[in-house]
């Protein structure tokens, strides 16, 4: 029992350190110093490795850890250590062990999907293996010192089909045309053609790529259940807005990238429309739902959960619609970007210290 | 969508006075995401209740689904409310047959637009 309880802070200390980590590169890029830089000897490393540690150390790790809990194999939680301890070098400057660990990672995350897809064969299982595969390709390219161009693609695809196929999981329980499964597919197998050109033809491969993400955005609001559950109440409601809110943001990402591939000076709009606006809307969505599973924290939620959700898309735009007027204000739009990702984990804390108040510390002990 | 339970929606083999009780107890395990139970989406396969154990064999639609051990231990803690104490309790993840939308109830299938 206390193996347990300590692999859970491990492995949550890590997942902390390489969001804090990616959030201070994030922001230091941008040229927001928290704190002085210069008092920092790895500030090279961690302007460098922002995406590292946002999409590998953070992300990676917890959807890492989900996949373990989910096909319960003690060897699947090496994953989430590789990608955690990974990212640790990564920001304190051990570039090389850090970008293998990377690779280790994420090729036991590809043999963990595996299982998965062993356990059941489904159209949805199969894209969270493509998903896995190409979270190792990205990371290969990564290792072998290619540059965001060729990399940021793969680790995209990683996030985005892993995200679409447990939507097309859920478009299950919803009457929808045959087509929808065979739709996703084309589109997922556009994006992996637009990732692989990125290293070789960045304009052709860039302009598949962001087509490829808007076409998703367009599947996601036509067959979503979000459509439906937003309707409901509670949990349910809040879930759907943050998933309907992120697609708006898949959309202009897709735009954006498009856009970036034939030159426009949308970079910064597409890589953050689609890593804060589509997938940290995301993570805000299925937290209330997934940690209580994972880390065995029961939350109690609440209308106080939309906060930090407005909070992150009114920053968004801020930073990516505002900003594109002026560097002052893209500048200020981050840190008001991360400081909604601040906000969300202390209402994360708040709802857990709200449910044991509730349900007396008895309860929380035996939960 | 329906309460009390539709106690046709999955098969049962036990004690009659047992049927209606544990059919609630299931009903009252609900998935988050789509506020539906896990009799309405058609999870529950089947319960058998002899004279040692109430056995209940559930599915789930995705095996990647981390949230699986959380409904499973929610729908023991449920049964252990109306299952008399002399009886065990066990629940059992099964994935065949697969589950399809058909096993929905009326009511849910209504909901999301069947």
């Amino acid at each position: 029992m206390h193996g347990r309880v300590l692999a859970r802070a491990l492995f949550g200390a890590l997942a902390g350190a390489s969001l804090a980590g990616g959030i201070a590169g994030g922001l230091w890029r941008l040229g927001v110093a928290v704190p002085d830089p210069h008092s920092f000897a790895w500030t090279g490393q961690v302007l460098l490795v922002h995406a590292a540690l946002m999409i590998c150390g953070f992300l990676g790790t917890v959807v890492g850890i989900e996949r373990a809990v989910a096909v319960k194999h003690r060897w699947a939680f090496a994953a989430p250590l590789a990608s955690g301890t990974g990212a640790l070098c990564l920001a304190f400057g051990q570039q090389a062990a850090g970008a293998w660990l990377e690779v280790a990672a994420a090729v036991f995350f590809l043999a963990a999907s595996a299982v998965v897809v062993r356990r059941q064969r489904a159209a949805h299982t199969l894209l969270l293996a493509a998903g896995a595969a190409a979270w190792v390709a990205g990371n290969l390219l990564f290792a072998l010192g290619r540059d965001g161009g060729a990399v940021f693609p793969w680790w995209f695809a990683f996030l985005v089909m892993t995200i679409a196929a447990e939507r097309l999981e859920m478009t299950r329980l919803m009457r929808r045309r045959p087509a929808a499964s065979l739709t996703l597919q084309a589109v997922l197998v556009l994006l992996l053609a637009g990732a692989a050109w990125s290293g070789t033809a960045p304009r052709a491969g860039g302009l598949a790529y962001g087509t490829a993400l808007a076409l998703l955005a367009v599947w996601l609001a036509v067959f979503d259940i979000a459509r439906r559950t937003v309707a409901m109440h509670g949990i349910s409601r809040y879930m759907a807005v943050c998933l309907l809110g992120g697609y708006a943001w898949l959309g202009v990402a897709g735009a954006a990238w498009a856009a970036a591939a034939l030159g426009g000076p949308t970079r910064d709009i597409a890589l953050h429309a689609l890593g804060l606006g589509f997938v940290v809307s995301m993570v805000m969505g299925h937290a209330p739902v997934v940690l209580p599973a994972i880390a065995r924290i029961k939350l109690r939620f609440g209308a106080f959960f939309y906060l930090p959700l407005a909070a992150l898309h009114l920053s968004l735009v801020v930073r990516l619609v505002l900003g594109s007027f002026s560097d002052p204000l893209r500048a200020a739009g981050a840190s008001l970007n991360a400081a909604a990702i601040v906000f969300f984990a202390v209402t994360v804390a708040g709802a857990a210290i709200a449910w044991r108040i509730q349900h007396g510390a008895e309860g929380a002990r035996k939960a | 969508m329906s309460s009390p339970a539709d106690t046709a929606a999955f098969p049962y083999d036990g004690p009659e006075p047992l049927r209606e009780p544990l059919a609630a107890a299931l009903a009252r395990v609900v998935d988050p995401e789509i506020s539906m139970n896990i009799v309405d989406v058609g999870l529950v396969y089947g319960v058998t209740v002899d004279a040692t154990v109430a056995h209940v064999r559930l599915t789930m639609t995705s095996a990647a689904c981390p949230v699986i051990d959380l409904i499973m231990d929610e729908a023991e803690a449920e049964l252990d409310k109306v299952v008399p104490p002399e009886l065990q309790i066990r629940v059992e993840l099964v994935w065949e047959p697969p589950w399809g939308p058909e096993r929905m109830s009326a009511g849910a299938r209504r909901f999301m637009g069947w």
